[in-house]
């Protein structure tokens, strides 16, 4: 599990009082501002992030340490990123997909058949995107109970029970 | 314009073949369809469909609230790759 997760992104400066555009990527993009501490990936820290209303594609902010047009435009392109702790803990059979993401996948017989690289939503429920080793293909999986029996989030390991014919060589 | 009332859904006939055998059958199976245009029917509730976008088949578990909607509706065929950021998986 990683220490800090992406959480948004700043867009420059909005106004000439020193407010910045902030693009969210949480859930809610509301929610971005609960998250502070935010850091930048040179680990410059902002304590306090003040939504102040919305604009085109993103959000409107004040943040503590930018008080100029000038210092907010050097911040574009800069991404903001949250201590993993801060996330509220999620419900039961519910996981980040920042802690899904890189975990290695087992089958029923302790072989490692895979690694989740992404998990995406279409509309149908969740599904998690396996890379198997050596190979350039992935195979999504349903994260259902049937398909991903065990998920062990502490232990850093998915076991997984693939429907027949999903896996190419399966 | 809406499909007349009196023809019913449009459904693919080989698609209802396959899902009548996976029922039978009962096995978990994926079902590969190409067929996008074909309507969920309550008769597919509790399928996994493999779903062709174009490129691969997308696994769609059919449930009740899906019934009415096309195949195509839940296998995009450009895929957006945002941030994991806060997102939740459920498993359902």
């Amino acid at each position: 599990m990683s220490d800090r997760v992406i959480v948004g992104a700043l867009g420059g400066a909005f106004g000439v009082q020193g407010e910045v555009r902030l693009k969210s990527f949480c859930a809610d993009p509301l929610d971005i501002a609960d998250y502070a501490p935010l850091y930048t990936e040179d680990g410059r820290r902002f304590d306090q992030i003040i939504l102040t209303g919305q604009t085109k594609n993103a959000l409107t902010a004040r943040i503590n340490a930018v008080t100029t047009k000038e210092e907010a435009d050097a911040l574009k392109g800069v991404q903001l990123y949250a201590d993993r702790d801060r996330l509220p803990p999620p419900a039961d059979d519910e996981y980040y997909y920042a802690d899904l993401i890189g975990l290695p996948v087992f089958d029923s017989g302790g072989t490692r058949i895979a690694t989740v690289r992404n998990v995406m939503d279409h509309g149908a429920g969740d599904l998690l995107e396996l890379a198997a080793p050596g190979s350039a293909e992935t195979v999504l999986l349903p994260f259902t109970r049937e398909a991903v029996p065990l998920v062990d989030i502490a232990a850093g390991r998915i076991v997984a029970d693939p429907p027949p014919g999903l896996f190419p060589d399966a | 314009m809406t499909r007349s009332v009196w023809k019913g859904p449009f459904v693919d006939a080989y698609v209802l073949k396959k899902a009548e055998a996976a029922r039978e059958s009962g096995r978990k199976d994926v079902i590969k369809i190409w067929s996008r245009r074909s309507t969920i029917l309550p008769q597919f509730v509790g399928l996994t469909f493999g779903v062709y976008n174009g490129k691969k088949h997308i696994p769609v578990n059919v449930s009740e609230d899906m019934i009415g909607q096309k195949f195509g509706e839940y296998s995009p065929t450009r895929t957006y790759y945002g941030h994991a950021a806060d997102k939740k998986a459920k498993r359902k």
